[in-house]
């Protein structure tokens, strides 16, 4: 059950992404999609928990390309749509998106993209906003999670009101923020689904279709002037104008009221970031002759204003711009209340730190606090794959490596999965790069390629390259990482899982039967088994051609949903040898599972009974069978 | 690959492995995670950061100076020739027809094995398997019939002393081992391996060695074979004497045979060099008698093995001949110039690692 | 003036359950609550922070500003005390969880976890109240390590001036667990609050 289900007005604790459901709700919103993506994912979950007791539709679809197309067609048929996704998933869409901006849409449809600013779950830190420039749609930035109910729910009907759509751009700390949202009334959700076929919806010829979304973009700039989410707050004249938008402006709110600049430095929040207020913000360049811009990641609003300003020279007269470009804002990573603390304290020669504090701790710490390194949860499958893929490597002795893909398995480029994985980059990348590798051999390339690849992934972007290897005849090794769930985003169901986002029972997307009709020699193996797995994976190596290996085991978080592990374990402390040659500690300095920890009164392995699940597989790695399970 | 700690493994990785001298004896498997032997491979799995390893003090290849034997233990005074202190040499082979059929030359290796088995002088033997998808690997033997499925030359490195390590491991002793010099070395060295070196030595009641010019990588030889379109399981191994210039390949229905030029540029790069053509660290080394086809060279190098072959002759497992001194000059010929070949390639690597 | 509060503990702890319980607990009874809260990646054994700021007026931001952080509760002791540098000060309360959870480079052997009596002591110095509790051992009483939270959840009710207190706890719990589970919850709200009356005893 969730919250944004209720249909009357109340005020609740809310998460952004929530918010951002419950907003698409009151705009009258009924087919949702998306693909899962941190820190997007919960707008979906949320939405496909209530859609038990709504009528509307919530589908997580196989990629984001192919959840803004289906979201398309409802929006044809005159439904309102929301797609989310996070910035890699805009990336995905780009294609789609920038003839469907040209075709227009009818019924309204958001596109959200939540960014991840320093790229805190993500492989790379990427701002999406320029998607909305480089397409030209109106784009929006909430800045707290009533804004982003409110901006969401103004966003269908904005859509619908210039038939394009509308993106709304979120991140990291507003997704996940929870604070105080009012929820207003839930419409009555009945409209019919039916596609005019007096119209259509192409993009020729392209140039009028071009013109015309500009003049659409003019539209929306007009109705901007107005908005309610462009907001000041300060003196009329202030001598510093801080122009920022979405979760960084509470920063600036913050760090103005701490070092008592109110009445100095004056705040313009811009919520309705592309097409620009022009109107607006002529009146608030005039005020003052240095402004500074607060917002992440990229200097989006920095640029536009600038170019802005440039075309306004005349009325507005010369500015001192500060930002990213001038270096008072760092260019790279997410923003805090103390970075923007740094620049105004700077500026305004407030000094505001704790030094002394801080030097007192310093003291007293030095560098005794060790950094806490990723891990594989306890029982996951990965590590046992991982370990396999690692034996299987040094038994084969060509200095072979891993090509690696996205979800939790991408952990295999730290300790915790041994270092195997050699390069992580999009989804479904991996088996792309193994095409490249599979076809080196002319080259005089003799190291074999293992491409690593989760369920959820393969089916996302996987396919097209495995096809590309039959096609093409690359020698390709797959090792699919089938743990029967999207685990890192938070258990989302893939086309292999036999339920849909909803609840319903589905067929199940035969992994097996695709690699095949694809050519490909097919094995199944546990990867809980390590060393025999490894030599499966050994046998593979010597071959050639396209080779799938499935490693089907369930998520450790999932088996533990489901009633857990069988096994008890324990270790044989008088068998350890712990330090000495023969063992040198192997089970927790390379096999590395937190439930298998270091006791240093004895110097030996223990077992850390709150910790560890029960999964037995470290039975295996000790060379003196020093560990031990017994059924629970 | 380059191990961060230069003492210990690390080290023997930087000696050995890095620079591809590595002979696949096995020592160093069998004793901890870190290396495995694998389908004709010693590789390394991990790296270790303990200092006292004993993979580094048993390695033949690794020069490790406190384990560097000294002299055979339990041998009589005798003049130290190219092939090693002795007691004995004399031509032998096996009584028992079926021993010579599926042995190398005499089969006088398979008939002491069966022979001390049999008679409780050893528990159990270490050998080296056949292979079939896989390369031959080490394999414990307690009877006649295990001991013919091993027969034969491997002509391989195929790390049989990882078997030892594991029998050792599990408290066995009274056991027997047949190996190639490098091995009959690093049995040598093991009785000098801190910890436990003596002890643990003394569990091996019987070392085989064989002769020995040079070995084989079974991964490249494997390779070769399939380019050749040759699949069938090889029964045994031979290298008939100059002035033939093939490698047999012997199978159920006949035989392939290869140029000896084919075949030298798979010789371990480890084997060039060894100095020690007749395994002088064994208790009995035994290998081809150019001089009488069929049979098998003889030398007894301890006092164990001298008991061993004279308990096995009393009992008629063995019937022996004399070695006529042209052998032994022709022997020792060839030992001195292994030896001497040994010598100068050690000098040529350590010149060019200067 | 608001009230700043970090949560921090290990991925899995139960981190974001506990501000989710505190902050609609607070927003029922009229406050403003802004949660903000780093999860994903950090999930798989990293360090978790939940930024809580309770507050009469207005919603801050979801980043408590540097070194105005008024109470840490710390899940565990390493990120208990990871964090004072940024957000600690002279006045900050601390309740730390005593029980270790070791990160894997110290499983490795690769660093070491400093002695939890040193980080008792820094604890003590850095901030002007420290409760350190032996929580872990009571969650495991209660039937298990993932009772820890709202035992801590518990004893941050307990503190004198704290905006909400445990019996308000108790009356949201009932939304957020099943039936099965919410016997024991409630007693691990009385069981925590039990152990900050304790200890200013």
């Amino acid at each position: 059950m969730t919250i944004i289900i209720k249909k009357k007005e109340s005020l609740e604790l809310l998460q952004g992404n929530e918010a951002i459901a419950r907003g698409a709700l009151e705009g009258g919103v009924r087919f949702c999609s998306g693909y899962p993506g941190n820190p997007s994912s919960e707008i979906i979950d949320t939405l496909a928990k209530a859609a038990h007791s709504l009528s509307i539709y919530v589908e997580w679809s196989v990629n984001e390309k192919v959840a803004l197309e289906a979201a398309t067609a409802a929006s044809f048929a005159g439904l309102r749509s929301i797609v989310c996704m996070k910035q890699n998933g805009v990336n995905v869409v780009s294609d789609f998106l920038t003839n469907l901006t040209l075709s227009g849409t009818k019924g309204g449809i958001v596109l959200v993209s939540c960014d991840d600013p320093s790229g805190i779950s993500s492989t790379n830190e990427e701002d999406a906003r320029p998607f909305a420039t480089l397409t030209d749609i109106p784009l929006l930035e909430p800045a707290t999670p009533q804004e982003a109910l409110e901006m969401t729910r103004w966003a269908v009907e904005l859509s619908e009101e210039i038939q394009n759509v509308v993106m709304l751009r979120s991140v990291s700390r507003l997704s996940h923020t929870r604070s105080n949202v009012h929820m207003k009334n839930l419409p009555d959700f009945n409209t019919k689904a039916c596609f005019d076929i007096s119209t259509a919806f192409h993009t020729f010829p392209v140039v009028d279709k071009h013109k015309a979304r500009d003049a659409k973009l003019v539209k929306a700039s007009q109705i901007f002037e107005e908005s309610p989410f462009n907001r000041y707050v300060g003196h009329s004249r202030p001598e510093l104008l801080v122009i920022t938008s979405g979760c960084a402006s509470n920063y600036v709110v913050d760090a103005v009221g701490i070092l008592g600049l109110k009445d100095r430095v004056g705040i313009l929040k811009l919520g309705t970031t592309s097409p620009l207020p022009v109107k607006l913000l002529t009146r608030y360049l005039s005020t003052c002759n240095r402004i500074l811009f607060a917002e992440e990641i990229d200097p989006f609003l920095e640029k536009e204003i600038k170019s802005l300003a440039g075309d306004l020279a005349k009325e507005i007269g010369l500015k001192e711009f500060m930002g990213k470009a001038s270096g008072h804002i760092p260019s790279c990573g997410e923003l805090s209340p103390g970075h923007l603390m740094e620049v105004l304290g700077n500026l305004f020669n407030i000094s505001w730190k704790k030094d002394e504090y801080r030097e007192k701790i310093s003291g007293l710490i030095k560098d005794a606090i060790p950094p806490r390194e990723f891990g594989f949860c306890p029982g996951c499958p990965h590590r046992g794959s991982y370990y396999a893929i690692k034996l299987a490597l040094a038994w084969d002795n060509r200095q072979g490596f891993v090509s690696g893909d996205i979800g939790c398995y991408t952990l295999g480029i730290w300790p915790t999965g041994f270092n195997q994985v050699k390069s992580v980059h999009a989804m479904g990348s991996g088996l792309g790069l193994a095409c490249g590798y599979g076809k080196l051999d002319q080259f005089g390339f003799d190291q074999p390629v293992i491409t690593v690849c989760g369920d959820s992934t393969f089916y996302h972007s996987g396919l097209p390259a495995m096809v590309n290897a039959t096609f093409n005849q690359a020698d390709v090794l797959l090792l699919i990482l089938d743990n029967s769930a999207t685990a890192m985003t938070g258990f989302q169901p893939h086309p292999g899982c036999g339920k849909t986002a909803m609840g319903n029972v589905t067929d199940v997307v035969d992994m097996e039967g695709l690699c095949r009709s694809m050519g490909a020699e097919v094995m199944v193996a546990d990867p809980y088994e390590m060393e025999k797995t490894a030599e499966i994976i050994y046998g593979l190596l010597q071959k050639r051609g396209q080779r799938v290996l499935i490693l089907r085991r369930k998520c450790a978080l999932v088996q533990g949903r489901e009633g857990g592990f069988p096994y008890k374990v324990e270790i044989d402390q008088d068998l350890c040898l712990g330090e000495e040659c023969g063992c040198n500690r192997y089970c927790t300095r390379i096999f590395r599972c937190s439930g298998l920890v270091w006791d240093n009164q004895v110097g030996k392995a223990c077992i850390d009974k709150i910790i560890c699940v029960g999964c037995g597989i470290c039975v295996d790695i000790c060379p003196q069978g020093a560990i031990n399970k017994t059924i629970k | 690959m380059v191990s961060e700690k230069p003492e210990g493994q690390g080290c023997l990785i930087n000696k050995v492995i890095a620079n591809g001298l590595c002979v696949r004896c096995g020592a160093c498997v069998g004793l901890c995670p870190y290396f495995n032997y694998y389908n004709g491979e010693v590789v390394v799995i991990d790296q270790c950061h303990s200092d006292n390893s004993r993979c580094l003090q048993l390695c033949p290849l690794a020069e490790y100076e406190a384990t560097t034997p000294l002299y055979q233990t339990k041998v009589k005074e005798a003049p130290d020739i190219a092939i090693g202190t002795l007691h004995e040499i004399f031509l032998a082979r096996a009584r028992d027809r079926e021993l010579r059929a599926k042995g190398q030359y005499g089969g006088a290796v398979s008939a002491l094995l069966i022979y001390a088995l049999e008679n409780g002088l050893i528990k159990g033997a270490v050998m080296t398997d056949k292979g079939d998808d896989l390369a031959p690997k080490g394999m414990l033997v307690r009877n006649r019939d295990q001991v013919i499925a091993c027969s034969g030359s491997r002509y391989s490195g195929s790390a049989a002393l990882s078997e030892l390590n594991m029998c050792l491991k599990t408290g066995m002793d009274q056991l027997g081992v047949v190996g190639l010099p490098c091995q009959m070395e690093a049995l040598a060295r093991m009785r000098r391996m801190i910890p436990n070196g003596v002890a643990i030595s003394q569990r091996i009641a019987l070392k085989i060695g064989l002769f020995c010019t040079w070995a084989i990588d079974y991964r490249g030889f494997s390779t070769l074979l399939n380019t050749r379109g040759i699949d069938i399981k090889a029964e045994g191994y031979d290298i008939p004497p100059p002035p033939a210039d093939v490698f047999r390949v012997k199978n159920k229905t006949g035989h392939d045979d290869f140029s000896l030029s084919d075949i030298r540029p798979l010789i371990q790069k480890g084997c060039s060099l060894c100095q020690d053509m007749t395994a002088q660290w064994a208790d009995i080394s035994i290998g081809t008698a150019e001089e009488k086809p069929g049979w098998n060279t003889i030398i007894v190098r301890t006092s164990v093995g001298a008991e061993i072959i004279r308990k096995a002759l009393a009992d008629n497992f063995l019937e022996r001949d004399h070695f006529s001194k042209k052998g032994l000059d022709h022997l020792n010929a060839a030992a001195a110039n292994k030896r001497l070949k040994g010598i100068k390639a050690k000098r040529d690597l350590d010149r060019s690692h200067q | 003036m608001p009230l700043n509060l970090i949560i921090t503990g290990v991925g899995g702890q139960g981190n974001v359950l506990a501000s989710q319980i505190l902050g609609r607990t607070a927003v029922r009874h009229g406050f403003k609550v802004t949660i903000g809260e780093t999860f994903g990646l950090s999930q798989r054994g990293g360090p978790v922070m939940s930024h809580i700021c309770i507050s009469e007026t207005k919603n801050y931001s979801p980043i408590i500003p540097p070194n105005m952080a008024h109470i840490i509760l710390g899940l565990e002791p390493l990120e208990g005390i990871r964090i004072i540098n940024e957000f600690g000060n002279p006045e900050t309360t601390y309740i730390v969880n005593s029980r270790p959870i070791h990160p894997l480079n110290v499983i490795a052997g690769e660093v070491e976890y400093p002695d939890p009596e040193w980080i008792r002591d820094v604890l003590a110095q850095a901030g002007r109240t420290l409760f350190w509790l032996d929580a872990a051992q009571l969650a495991m009483d209660l039937g298990g390590p993932i009772m820890l939270n709202m035992i801590m959840v518990g004893a941050l009710c307990a503190l004198p001036g704290f905006p909400v207190n445990g019996d308000q706890i108790k009356e949201i719990l009932p939304e957020i667990f099943s039936k099965k589970a919410i016997e024991a919850n409630l007693k691990a709200i009385d069981v925590g609050g039990g152990l900050i009356t304790e200890n200013e005893n």
